[in-house]
């Protein structure tokens, strides 16, 4: 039976109700899961917690530019292949000629097709019970890619190229697949027809609190709320790049081995603000709106 | 009722087929609907596919299960008032005790128990079981009463796994029509027995605060910020629908990613194989953006977009460091453009044209003028940069009902393709050069 329990984060990872829910769902009804929302918002790390937490299999797919479905899910090794074959030739010519020495193929065999089909995370995942697969970033993928997905995900089946031999997952033993995007791209809608939609909403204060306890619990917590009043402000100034979960964590982390009166000065300072700031725009407003001034960069003071 | 769903959302523009209901039958089947709160999940998490749907989402699904209208502008606390089905929630669920309670703090229970979903219920649940085994001691009666009201709160759920779709919405519009007669005193509100989905209104009383996720503040949330509705793709180019613009201009650039065969490498590792010749691929992406943008900066007419324009475009500069040249003019195009917004250094329209030919060419400007300034000469130059870059487009700020007006207007569309400068028509501009095909 497919792992359809409700998970609810783990100790690293805390994931809203809502999303616990969508994720839920999508596992129960043997449908991907496409979670969007803003960078930094913990949207990758999901299916990696979950994976961790469950002590599931994890494939991963980082898409880019290149991407296309024979790398996703299976492509025939022809250069392997015609290698391969060559050296049989070539092999049988040395013996012919009395040479002792043979060139290897190690362990492989023209005559096995399947020698030579190198399986992508899709195959494996699919092949591997209740395993978890992640294709991450799937807006930066060529345009024609997610409509190749369609069937994949739709018929829950890969076919192997030349050698014909047939992945599948019954609907029980489906991998749970996570889908992250960044909207850069619109995606076809008929591919996301065939997808559980997320959104992630930013986390408000008190969220954002809990986050920062399950990555640095022993912060002090006036540190924190201080640094919470600052990264809100920031985000409220409306800047070309508002900082995201992942840069408190970031900002924070720098903050940890400092003695807490210490942090809270540094915090108050802006020090190390470039954690959290990331274009020269933005860096100029700030220091005309809030007067950062001359607290630029780590200053280790 | 259940036929009406698709149509009624699709009112709100959400894409909402015969799918959708096949979907939610089968959430159904696979028992993840037992409240309202769950509906409301579900159905978005089907329903919804892009964070701008979410808002009229969230409005349509008020409108056709709770029966909660909401008028342009009307927030939702005051949509949630002056609805019937509040007033009547209020007559059967507050009791006596919370009288005095003020609006918002109704709204905020009606809406906690409107988005009660079932995981809420089974974290109670576990909660108390873990509070007992905690303290089997301590256990007074105080707990007791409180594990009955627990059970009381359970067995009040209306379940809804038995149940099928047509039943339930079936059920549903029974309430609802009987809500629209008015106080008709019936002592159940959507479903029976007194089975309410929602939970007892007295529960947070009694120590079992539903925590809920705050599906209702996050509907409150949703509806007070238009980051969460579709900004309006055909409205003239601004800051705010920029984004989309770009998103849409992202079309211009030709991807491709293909494998080819590297035929030098392939001789120089096959010699060093002694002839054995292994073909060498490499992958090989091209990623074209050649684009020359000429703007109309002269005149008042054109001041507002021109920045707009350019701040686009330098956006997409950064994104993809490619060739993009930007040039000026006035109001046409005559024997020369400007390489600076001052027009002070003018590059003749000869060297313009020299330019390799599978550049795009973006031409801003309201073309709007007297009918003398589009003399013969600038006609001229304009046919011959439509010939000469296949992919040419007028993108033109001015609203697309006065074109018909505008002389000018008219005569420059015949000659080169034009298109509204708003993310709608920047998105038909891009795939119109797309069509466009450049001979090698």
């Amino acid at each position: 039976m497919a792992e359809v329990s409700y998970w609810m984060g783990s100790e690293k990872y805390l994931c809203d109700p809502e999303l616990a829910q969508a994720f839920h769902m999508s596992r129960t009804l043997g449908m991907p899961l496409l979670i969007e929302g803003e960078p930094g918002t913990g949207k990758t790390e999901l299916p990696i917690h979950y994976a961790k937490d469950k002590d599931l299999d994890l494939e991963v797919y980082p898409v880019g530019s290149k991407s296309n479905v024979e790398q996703f899910v299976a492509r025939f090794d022809h250069v392997k292949y015609l290698r391969d074959s060559q050296v049989e030739i070539l092999n049988a010519q040395r013996e012919e000629k009395g040479l002792t020495g043979r060139l290897s193929t190690g362990d492989r065999n023209p005559e096995v097709l399947g020698d030579y089909v190198v399986k992508g995370p899709a195959a494996k995942a699919y092949s591997k019970p209740n395993s978890v697969l992640l294709i991450d970033e799937i807006d930066k993928a060529p345009r024609e890619f997610p409509n190749d997905l369609l069937y994949a995900l739709s018929h829950r089946k890969f076919v192997m190229p030349e050698s014909g031999e047939v992945i599948a997952a019954s609907e029980e033993e489906m991998p749970a697949i996570i889908i992250t995007s960044n909207r850069e791209q619109e995606l076809p809608t008929a591919f996301k027809g065939r997808c559980i939609y997320h959104y992630i909403h930013f986390p408000d204060k008190e969220t954002m609190a809990k986050i920062i306890e399950k990555h640095h619990p022993d912060l002090e917590e006036n540190v924190v709320r201080t640094a919470l009043d600052i990264f809100y402000h920031l985000r409220r100034l409306g800047l070309e790049r508002a900082p995201t979960t992942r840069e408190i964590l970031n900002w924070l982390k720098y903050m940890r081995d400092i003695a807490p009166e210490e942090a809270l000065k540094k915090i108050e300072g802006l020090a190390g603000i470039g954690a959290l700031i990331k274009t020269q725009t933005d860096m100029e407003r700030v220091s005309r709106m809030i007067g950062a001034g001359n607290s630029f960069g780590p200053s280790y003071n | 009722m259940l036929e009406s769903l698709p149509s009624a959302f699709r009112k709100h523009g959400l894409h909402t087929d015969v799918r959708t209901l096949l979907l939610l039958r089968k959430s159904m089947q696979q028992g993840l609907i037992k409240t309202l709160g769950d509906l409301h999940n579900v159905l978005k998490a089907i329903v919804v596919k892009a964070h701008t749907d979410i808002g009229p989402f969230t409005k349509a699904y008020y409108e056709f299960f709770l029966y909660i209208p909401m008028a342009p502008g009307q927030t939702l606390e005051d949509a949630i008032l002056r609805s019937e089905t509040f007033q009547k929630w209020k007559m059967d669920h507050v009791e006596e005790a919370d009288k005095d309670l003020t609006d918002t703090d109704l709204v905020t229970t009606f809406l906690d128990q409107v988005h009660l979903t079932r995981y809420d219920i089974q974290e109670v649940v576990s909660g108390k079981e873990i509070w007992d085994g905690d303290n089997p001691d301590q256990e007074d009666e105080d707990a007791d009463e409180n594990s009955t009201e627990t059970e009381r709160l359970l067995t009040k759920m209306a379940d809804y796994s038995d149940v099928s779709l047509e039943e339930l919405l079936e059920r549903m519009k029974r309430v609802r029509d009987q809500q629209k007669t008015k106080h008709e005193g019936g002592s159940h509100w959507i479903g029976t027995g007194g089975t309410s989905p929602y939970g007892h209104g007295g529960a947070a009383k009694n120590g079992i605060r539903v925590e809920g996720q705050g599906g209702g503040k996050l509907a409150r949330k949703v509806l007070n910020d238009p980051n969460y509705f579709p900004i309006d793709r055909d409205a003239t180019l601004s800051d705010d629908n920029m984004d989309a613009a770009l998103s849409s201009i992202k079309g211009v650039i030709e991807e491709s990613a293909t494998e080819k065969l590297n035929v030098p490498l392939t001789i120089q590792s096959g010699l060093k194989r002694g002839g054995l010749f292994i073909p060498e691929l490499s992958s090989e992406t091209n990623e074209q953006m050649k684009i020359i943008v000429l703007i109309d900066n002269g005149g008042y007419s054109m001041a507002p977009y021109v920045r707009t324009v350019r701040a686009l475009f330098k956006k997409m500069r950064t994104r993809f460091a490619q060739d993009l040249e930007v040039c000026y003019f006035h109001n046409t195009i005559y024997n020369k453009v400007y390489t600076d917004d001052r027009r002070t250094k003018p590059l003749p329209i000869q060297k313009l044209l020299l330019y390799d030919k599978s550049y795009r060419v973006f031409i801003i400007g309201d073309a709007a003028m007297a009918p003398y300034e589009l003399d013969s000469q600038s006609i001229t130059n304009l046919k011959a940069i439509q010939a000469k870059f296949k992919k040419t487009v007028w993108l033109n700020p001015e609203p697309i009902a006065y074109w018909a007006h505008t002389y000018t207007i008219q005569a420059i569309k015949e000659l080169i393709s034009m298109f509204p400068l708003t993310p709608h028509g920047i998105e038909r501009a891009v795939r119109y050069m797309n069509s466009q095909h450049v001979s090698e």
